[in-house]
């Protein structure tokens, strides 16, 4: 027998109490682990953009005023040597819609050249880059729309578009993107759309967009300041944003999620702090006599007070463990792929996510125990073990 | 035999700190909850605006939203053709062409650290006729003329649409719009709107086409017959009543919406069995005196009462405390919201707040949770033999 | 086998509560050898389990000097008499004060744990409690599978399984029927005649005075008189009779 023991044996002394503490613990829990995978989740798209470096050049004013693309030549006019810039690739939205449905997918017109490059990760091989720059229909996919529509490598595809001349293309896939941060989007090459849009009576070839792959974080917000300041005061004033600064303006108006997901994260903090802290005290207002006669028997009062707050920190560890593991399992099982909105493509559960609810329920055990452990330190001995009158 | 209410309020004084702990869990349940509601509530209240039942909107065909419809002028002239519109005093038809533009702006709840895209309306007279809940606080932009007018919560929510502010908005040559009044749309969507002359708009950004019109019809019109004619070989254009729009955009919201509601609901759900756990506790020193008073006369049931009122006692007033704690955040940390139109790429702005509905149904889920959660040690205690519980000594 | 004298001069303890004071001893003086079985007696609130708390370490004499064997308690900080209380000590309750959720060798190995020894060793320890209050066959029977005397031997096996040179008892048959009262009562006796143990025990009962050699009577604060009993009763007189 150790102490341990003792603690635990403590923890069944009323069965019910602990049912119900642990299940009021469990589930603020289950809530945890989802809402800081999603924060995980969040911080690993954000870590992976910053990596990527690409500036976002677009129209101050807002994105829906395409740029001309002859900016693309002065933009690069910035960096001869390409000291600061490795390349710079307009984009265009698209928005096309899958035929017969109402999705309307992120789908963007790409320059042929520099797209694998800005766009880095993409990961297409030699092979692919060929096939991109053979084909004129050529398009690259993310995984969640291949999987929703079942499209696969040489498929052919339509997308109607939802803006502007409404156009319907035909596309050819020659490649489909596995990683995370892609996953929702949809490239083809933007001189097919200007070939297309020209044949349909509008000549008009603009970006919404330019995206500049920089080549160091310092590079970055150094072309940040001399492009905007390249064309401010002119008809195509510009604002250039970091990729995490420009998906930023999203995430807060698609609902907010991850505001939403961290504050329920604290909320739920606040919560079990407070039901195991209840707990506890119940537990040590009954036993008043019983910690008396440990000390009695001479246990020490710094003791007393570790045998309490482990107790605490058990119940917490218990608590979460039942929460935490059916989440996780259940995330792992059936990861929420294809979010086609919001800041992430999909929700699986992370082991950073586990660990994190583990260890945060260890601190909230500790911090709920230590009142209680106080208590049953300062307990006066003979007080306590006054006879029943 | 009912025991005064003092003796229960006394009971849960006793135990100072279970009952402390207990209110504060309820009441950080309660307050995330009446968040939720609020927030839900200003978005219902938004869309019941948005639902005028004799209003059309019609869009270009393949348009998912007046963001991205391009509505050609001829093709827009052929709305005249349709009877069942209603007239003005001079008997032309109330048909409002629109041109929509997107600014961003600043949010100011997050000092300016992020942007939205705040909708721009190029309007003409009829649009004031047509879309009847919009009313002018102060001026109206004068016509040809480089002026906007701004809706009241996008005033509110977003940087520099003050009176006399210039918003740059257009392209390519000469582009500030000064701000010269604003207007109340009774909480509709449009009053996240800015509003310019339609022409001076289109000028400013080389536009040739508006982006949507606005029917109001007649009062005895059918308007599925009205949307029939519209999509019809005739005129070839899409169209939907504006109720059916806003749902339509109102997409993300209810994600939202649901995903906000599960949380709170689970955590709802920890909180009856927090109120258990106590219940159970504060019955449980309480064997002899209920045994005593099942002995003096009082029937089960009333034991029974007594603690159901109990429990409703630190429901109230976790309540209380929760809907005092959302008030305080709500003003203090701030109470506007933005959230996209599924497919409008610009943001409708919401003001959350808290009102006696909210209040209401808060008070109702606590009461349910503080009731649920202390069903079962309050049946449990009103049914304990009285003798075994007497001989407990 | 270890046994203490105890030697309690001019002791005064005087409790404070809300602003009021209550003496309750009053320049105490009492003296015990190392192996007497000492009685302690007085009517209700005379500060019997006072002086006991006192000499077991569990409270500070407000004046005056307390000595255990070789211990001075009143210079003693709470840290020292705690180790000190583990290790020569043992206390016996009236409401005996096991842990509920402990079968009854653990919850006699409890203060075993307070020392660096091997599982092997303890449990050898506790077989030997075990043995010497009768237990053996209930071992592993939690407290609420124990009837009262039961419950009341397996404290005293806490007690002595440290070995400790001094055993406090306090009303330890107050809650007993007169036959397992008697049980106890020779158990105690046991452990002085035997292994010789110094017991104090607080009492109200007269027969239990019986077994001691010297009943001492508080009252007042201070001690009034006190009796020798030529013949405690107990194990050994049985056997001598």
């Amino acid at each position: 027998m150790t102490l341990t023991y003792v603690l635990m044996q403590n923890l069944r002394r009323n069965p019910l109490r602990m049912g119900l503490t642990v299940i009021a613990f469990a589930l603020p829990m289950a809530v945890f682990v989802a809402a800081i995978s999603f924060v995980v989740a969040l911080a690993r798209v954000g870590a992976h953009n910053e990596a990527q470096l690409r500036l976002g050049v677009h129209h101050k004013q807002t994105l829906t005023n395409p740029l001309p693309e002859a900016l693309r030549r002065r933009i690069e006019g910035l960096d001869p040597d390409r000291a600061r810039l490795a390349a710079v690739c307009g984009m265009r939205w698209f928005g096309g819609r899958v035929p017969e449905t109402q999705n309307t997918l992120t789908s963007l017109a790409a320059d042929v050249d520099t797209f694998h490059i800005v766009y880095s990760d993409t990961d297409m091989t030699p092979e692919e880059v060929v096939a991109w720059q053979r084909d004129r229909t050529a398009c690259v996919v993310g995984r969640n729309p291949a999987t929703t529509y079942g499209w696969k490598l040489g498929d052919r595809v339509t997308l109607e578009s939802t803006v502007p001349p409404y156009l319907a293309l035909e596309f050819h896939i020659v490649k489909v993107m596995d990683n995370a941060e892609r996953a929702n989007f949809f490239y083809f090459r933007r001189d097919y759309l200007d070939e297309s849009r020209k044949a349909a009576g509008f000549d008009d070839p603009r970006c919404n967009i330019f995206w500049v792959k920089c080549r160091s974080a310092a590079a970055l917000r150094s072309l940040q300041q001399d492009i905007d300041a390249l064309f401010a005061h002119t008809p195509d004033e510009t604002k250039s944003e970091d990729e995490n600064a420009f998906a930023a303006n999203f995430t807060q108006a698609a609902g907010d999620l991850p505001g939403l997901m961290q504050a329920m994260a604290v909320v739920v903090v606040v919560v079990v702090a407070l039901v195991a802290g209840n707990t506890m005290m119940m537990s040590i207002r009954e036993r008043t006599r019983e910690l008396a006669v440990f000390k009695a028997i001479g246990f020490q009062s710094s003791r007393v007070f570790t045998i309490v707050l482990g107790e605490s920190v058990l119940l917490a560890m218990i608590g979460s463990v039942i929460g935490v593991l059916p989440t996780a399992a259940l995330l792992y099982a059936f990861p929420v792929r294809g979010l086609s909105f919001g800041p992430i493509s999909g929700l699986e559960v992370s082991w950073v996510a586990v660990v994190g609810s583990m260890v945060i329920s260890l601190a909230v055990g500790l911090l709920a125990g230590i009142w209680p452990a106080m208590r049953a330190m300062r307990l006066h001995t003979t007080d306590a073990l006054r006879r029943v009158a | 035999m009912a025991l005064p209410l003092s003796y229960h309020w006394r009971n849960l004084l006793v135990r100072r700190t279970t009952t402390a702990l207990t209110v504060l869990v309820i009441a950080v349940v309660v307050g995330v909850f009446v968040w939720m509601v609020s927030f839900a509530g200003a978005i219902d209240r938004t869309m019941s605006v948005a639902s005028d039942p004799r209003k059309l909107i019609v869009l270009k065909q393949g348009a998912t939203s007046e963001s991205n419809s391009a509505l050609p002028v001829d093709e827009f002239n052929k709305l005249s053709q349709i009877d069942e519109i209603a007239r003005d005093a001079d008997g032309r038809p109330l048909i409002s062409p629109e041109m929509l533009l997107q600014v961003s702006l600043p949010r100011l709840r997050d000092g300016g650290r992020t942007s939205a895209n705040v909708a721009v309306r190029g309007v003409t007279e009829a649009a004031f006729a047509v879309h009847r809940r919009i009313r002018l606080t102060g001026r109206a932009f004068s016509l040809g003329e480089r002026e906007v007018i701004v809706g009241r919560t996008a005033a509110e929510q977003f940087g520099g649409l003050q009176i006399g502010d210039v918003v740059d908005i257009g392209y390519g040559g000469v582009r500030g719009f000064r701000v010269v009044g604003y207007f109340t749309g009774d909480g509709g969507p449009m009053e996240s709107e800015i509003w310019g002359h339609l022409p001076a708009l289109m000028n400013a950004s080389n536009r040739t086409m508006y982006s949507s019109a606005s029917l109001l019809l007649k009062e005895v019109a059918e308007p599925d017959a009205v949307i029939n004619q519209v999509t019809g070989p005739a005129i070839q254009l899409a169209a939907m009543s504006e109720a059916d729009y806003w749902e339509n955009q109102s997409r993300l919201m209810q994600v939202y919406r649901f995903v906000s509601f599960l949380l709170v609901g689970i955590m709802s759900l920890a909180a009856a069995f927090s109120i258990a756990n106590s219940m159970f506790a504060l019955v449980a020193g309480r064997v002899h005196e209920f045994a005593m008073m099942r002995t003096i006369g009082f029937s089960s049931g009333s034991i029974l009462t007594g603690l159901m009122i109990e429990a409703l006692m630190l429901a109230l007033v976790g309540g209380a405390i929760g809907c005092a704690a959302c008030a305080v955040w709500l003003t203090a940390v701030g109470h506007t919201k933005d959230m996209f139109g599924a497919n409008t790429f610009t943001t409708l702005a919401f003001d959350i707040r808290m009102n006696p509905a909210v209040i209401a149904k808060a008070m109702a889920l606590m009461a349910a949770v503080g009731v649920g959660g202390a069903l079962v040690p309050a049946i449990r205690a009103s049914r304990l033999a009285v003798v075994s519980a007497l001989r407990e000594a | 086998m270890s046994s203490a004298d105890i030697d309690v001069r001019n002791v005064h303890k005087i409790y404070h509560k809300d602003r009021i004071e209550i003496p309750v001893l009053m320049g105490l003086g009492l003296k015990i050898d190392a192996g007497q079985f000492v009685v302690l007696m007085g009517p209700s609130g005379s500060g019997k389990s006072t002086l006991l708390h006192l000499i077991g370490g569990l409270d500070a004499p407000t004046s005056g000097s307390v000595r255990v064997g070789e211990a001075q308690l009143e210079t003693m900080s709470e840290r020292q008499l705690t180790a000190w209380r583990s290790r020569h000590v043992g206390f016996i309750f009236q409401m005996y004060h096991l842990v509920p959720v402990l079968t009854a060798a653990q919850n006699i190995e409890l203060p075993l744990l307070l020392f660096p020894m091997s599982s092997a060793e303890r449990r050898q320890r506790v077989n030997t409690a075990l043995d010497i209050v009768g237990l053996g066959d209930r071992s592993d029977h939690r407290p609420n599978q124990l009837s009262g005397g039961q419950e009341q031997r397996v404290a005293i096996a806490r007690a002595i399984v440290t070995d400790p040179d001094v055993i406090l008892a306090d009303e330890p048959t107050g809650d007993l029927d007169a036959t397992t009262s008697g049980e106890i009562l020779d158990l105690l006796s046991l452990l002085n005649s035997d292994f010789g143990k110094t017991i104090l025990m607080v009492t109200h009962d007269p027969r239990a005075a019986s077994y001691g050699r010297r009943t001492v009577h508080l009252e007042k604060g201070v001690l009034q008189r006190e009796e020798i009993n030529a013949n405690p009763r107990g194990a050994a007189a049985a056997l001598a009779s």
